[in-house]
């Protein structure tokens, strides 16, 4: 599968492209939140009007996509959990009206296919349309869907995940030790001991195709396993790199989904020790924080260092002109794990 | 509440309850149909406005063919909100 | 690549178990009535598809000591799942191989447990025993844990056509060879977050539901789960065969957030998708087994639809009739549903259409010793999301 094009919001310029100009923004607190765009050129203001950030968001980045793509076959998506924030307010009316009359707006921009659902109507699109909410996986459970709809039909899809912050995540995520008690240096994040993590968001969305005409990276592989054993994990990877062909030794850049928790951290610690050299270790929640689609920012970021767009600091990063290949090892707080191998298209 | 007072506060709570956006309340002509005209609106506003009249005015519309007699247009809100307040 | 269906299990307002559910469809016995262990305002409003069986049953079903973390949603997805497994006859290493995948989903999720979720998600709590519950895909991990599961596994929810399209991702994954098994389904559980946002929509009835009558006012929401397992040529052996998944297709209406486009065109795409992904004619369908939610647009958007493909309006019914709407879980039950009827030669009453909108048998009888060999099965969902699935005899 090739990458043809891509757009991601995200709590650095990312949008705009001066993500790749400027020193990554740096954060001191205890989440990140995304830097939207102005969306009025995007996005009719009728609909606008009745969507959450989340909606907003994957809207925002697919229809910039779709404007240069209008005839995908596929649009599917990859949400933890999609419009939580509208779901919180929901919720709430339900106690506070005691099941009354309650606005139907905040129940109909809940529902986690709002997303794909709206970008069909937008462009006016029959094709293909899916969902999909693996928690930690639900991104790359997009992407399986859509190797899976290539190998059926003729492409391109647009492909991609968003995911929003909401007092609704931020509380349960607190009470389930995921995220820090303290504010936090985004840009130290990884290199944190503590416990939990800093909650992030954002979109990122591509253009996804079997032709690699113009194309900007391509997915050699991916696979996904949910284990808490180590073992399990390695045996499963040494399997992954070996249908592959693929020695380590021809793998440019690690880009690994450390996130500072100290209660998970110890399968990246295992992870390095057992595999890769440290200075081949490239991070990215230190510019987006944590949240359950981040997979896609990862994927996002290694096709513009493919591409031989350079972020100007990041702690950890090597200085490298180029990439040819990164390898991608995610996990969603020690239970979802994710491997990735994309490559400069040759 | 004069008729007029309560057209000019109706606007507000439209424009608050449906997210309007760069919509003013003089914008909004009394006669101005909610559905198929400028406005834009369709059916999932129409429930929201059911509500606005629910919690701003205590009045329940329980059956959609007296939602449609009354969700025409402000002068038509406004005038039901007065016949059937207390 | 041949698909077959090997085992299922389901779980409804109809019963515990497939026998249960036969039994009742076989009676035309509703499930559909005042619900007793949901609590809500509106359980004096609204009839409920409910299962009759209490929390604590529920466990016992599964030979579980009562777990506190276990939702009604996550308990129907178990319960089904070992009904499909044991049919299918899997052993362990089968079931934890990583050639197995599991393809689940659901609306509500743990939502169901909307009381403990506002307190949580409000701070109001230290954090309930539901912490790890609530997600759409948390009834997955649940899964995973119980049955031993190492595949690949997915989550999906596309609203009401949930479940059609989780059938959908096995069979595609079964084809492509990326997996030899798929374990596929969906469940939703009733909760005040679904039925305060259906009723905020002005869509459920006060009565029985009534599919394709000129008197239907709405639907009625249910719960359940229905899982099957599918298994590719390469590795049923010997096994008992049910039937194939030889067909589906997947469209968006692109029209409105939560009603069909009057001319239908996602619903006729799906199904066109459907007969050309399973190299059929429409001639070659013998039955559907309609969405039919009994709302006024559904209904009339899909009949308008099924005359757009079919020359001859084929036998049909809509068993939400029986079960009310399941959200998530009813392309999987409908599903299992049509494949009781084709391994039975019978064809199932649908209840309540009276003044139809299009005259079908089946609204009078079950029709018997009927040669069913082809089979749609309808689901559209909010957001235009419409699914077709044909499955085949043997």
């Amino acid at each position: 599968m090739y990458i043809k094009a891509l757009s991601c919001i995200s709590p650095q310029h990312t949008f705009d492209g001066d993500f790749f100009k400027f020193e990554p923004i740096d954060y001191f607190s205890k989440q990140v939140e995304a830097i939207e765009p102005n969306y009025n050129e995007l996005i009719p203001k009728g609909l606008l009007r009745r969507m959450g950030k989340g909606v907003r968001m994957g809207i925002g980045t697919g229809i910039t996509l779709l404007k240069e793509y209008p005839n995908v076959e596929g649009i599917i998506i990859g949400t933890a959990n999609g419009g939580l924030e509208d779901c919180v307010k929901f919720l709430n009316q339900i106690v506070e009206y005691k099941e009354g009359t309650l606005t139907p707006t905040n129940f109909v921009q809940s529902t986690p296919n709002a997303v794909a659902a709206n970008l069909a109507l937008m462009t006016n699109n029959i094709c293909y349309n899916s969902t999909h909410v693996n928690t930690g996986l639900a991104f790359e459970s997009a992407l399986m869907d859509a190797f899976l709809t290539l190998e059926e039909q003729a492409g391109p899809l647009l492909v991609g995940s968003l995911e929003e912050i909401s007092s609704y995540n931020i509380n349960i995520d607190t009470l389930k030790g995921w995220v820090k008690s303290d504010d936090e240096t985004l840009s130290l994040l990884t290199k944190s001991n503590t416990k939990g993590s800093v909650p992030g968001e954002g979109a990122c969305m591509f253009i996804i195709d079997k032709s690699k005409e113009n194309a900007q990276s391509f997915i050699r592989d991916f696979s996904q396993i949910t284990t808490k054993d180590e073992n399990v994990l390695f045996d499963f990877f040494d399997r992954f790199l070996k249908n592959n062909n693929l020695s380590l030794e021809e793998v440019d850049g690690f880009m690994l989904g450390l996130n500072g928790d100290s209660n998970c951290n110890y399968f990246y610690d295992l992870f390095i020790n057992r595999y890769i050299q440290k200075e081949t270790i490239l991070t990215f929640k230190n510019c987006v924080g944590e949240y359950p689609t981040s997979m896609s920012f990862a994927v996002w970021l290694s096709t513009e260092l493919i591409n031989g767009n350079n972020i100007k600091l990041v702690e950890y990063q090597a200085p490298k002109a180029k990439y040819q290949r990164i390898l991608i090892y995610n996990h969603y707080f020690g239970l979802q794990h994710s491997f990735m191998i994309i490559e400069k298209p040759i | 509440m004069e008729l007029v007072e309560l057209k000019e506060k109706l606007k507000v709570q439209i424009i608050e309850y449906l997210n309007l956006i760069d919509v003013k309340p003089s914008d909004i002509n009394d006669d101005e149909p909610f559905f198929g005209g400028d406005l834009g609106l369709d059916s999932i506003d129409s429930l929201e406005l059911v509500v606005l009249l629910e919690r701003e005015y205590g009045i329940k519309i329980e059956n959609p063919q007296e939602g449609r007699k009354v969700l025409i247009d402000i002068n038509h809100m406004a005038n039901y909100i007065l016949e059937n307040q207390n | 690549m041949d698909v077959f269906v090997t085992g299922f299990g389901v779980i409804s307002a109809l019963g515990c178990g497939v026998d249960e559910n036969f039994n009742e469809l076989k009676e035309n016995q509703t499930g559909i009535s005042k619900a007793i262990f949901f609590e809500s305002s509106f359980v004096d409003v609204f009839p409920f598809g409910e299962v009759k069986k209490s929390t604590e049953e529920l466990h016992q079903i599964l030979d579980l000591t009562l777990n506190s973390s276990l939702t009604r949603t996550d308990l129907f997805a178990l319960i089904a799942t070992q009904e499909a497994i044991k049919m299918a006859n899997l052993s362990r290493e089968e079931v934890s191989s990583f050639e197995t995948a599991l393809i689940t989903s659901s609306t509500v999720g743990g939502m169901v447990e909307t009381d403990f979720l506002y307190e949580d998600s409000n701070l109001l709590s230290t954090g309930s025993p539901f912490l790890f519950s609530y997600g759409s895909g948390a009834h997955t991990q649940k899964l995973i844990e119980h049955f031993k599961f190492q595949g690949y596994t997915d989550t999906i929810n596309t609203a009401c056509s949930s479940s059609a399209n989780a059938i959908m991702m096995g069979v595609k994954l079964i084809r492509s060879g990326k997996v030899k098994r798929a374990i596929v389904g969906g469940t939703d559980s009733l909760s005040k977050f679904t039925i305060n946002g259906f009723n905020s929509l002005q869509i459920l009835s006060k009565k029985n539901c009534s599919p394709f009558s000129s008197e239907r006012d709405g639907l009625n929401l249910g719960e359940g789960a229905g899982y099957l397992v599918l298994e590719s040529s390469e590795v049923v052996k010997d096994k008992k065969l049910y039937a194939k998944i030889i067909g589906y297709g997947n469209s968006n209406d692109a029209f409105h957030p939560t009603a069909l486009s009057d001319d239908a065109k996602g619903v006729i795409d799906a199904m066109k998708k459907a007969l050309i992904s399973a190299k059929i004619k429409e001639d070659d369908i013998d039955f559907i087994n309609m969405h039919g939610t009994a709302t006024e647009n559904n209904d009339r958007t899909e009949i308008i639809g099924i005359k757009e493909i079919f020359k001859k309006i084929p036998l049909f019914n809509s068993t939400k009739s029986y079960t009310g709407h399941t959200l998530a879980a009813a392309g999987s039950i409908e599903a299992i549903y049509s494949i009781l009827s084709i391994q039975n030669n019978l064809l199932f009453k649908s209840l309540n259409s009276h003044n139809p909108i299009v005259y079908n048998p089946l609204f009078d009888s079950n029709i018997k010793n009927i040669d069913v060999k082809i089979i749609m099965s309808n689901s559209f969902g909010f957001g235009g999301n419409c699914s077709s699935l044909i499955i085949s005899k043997i």
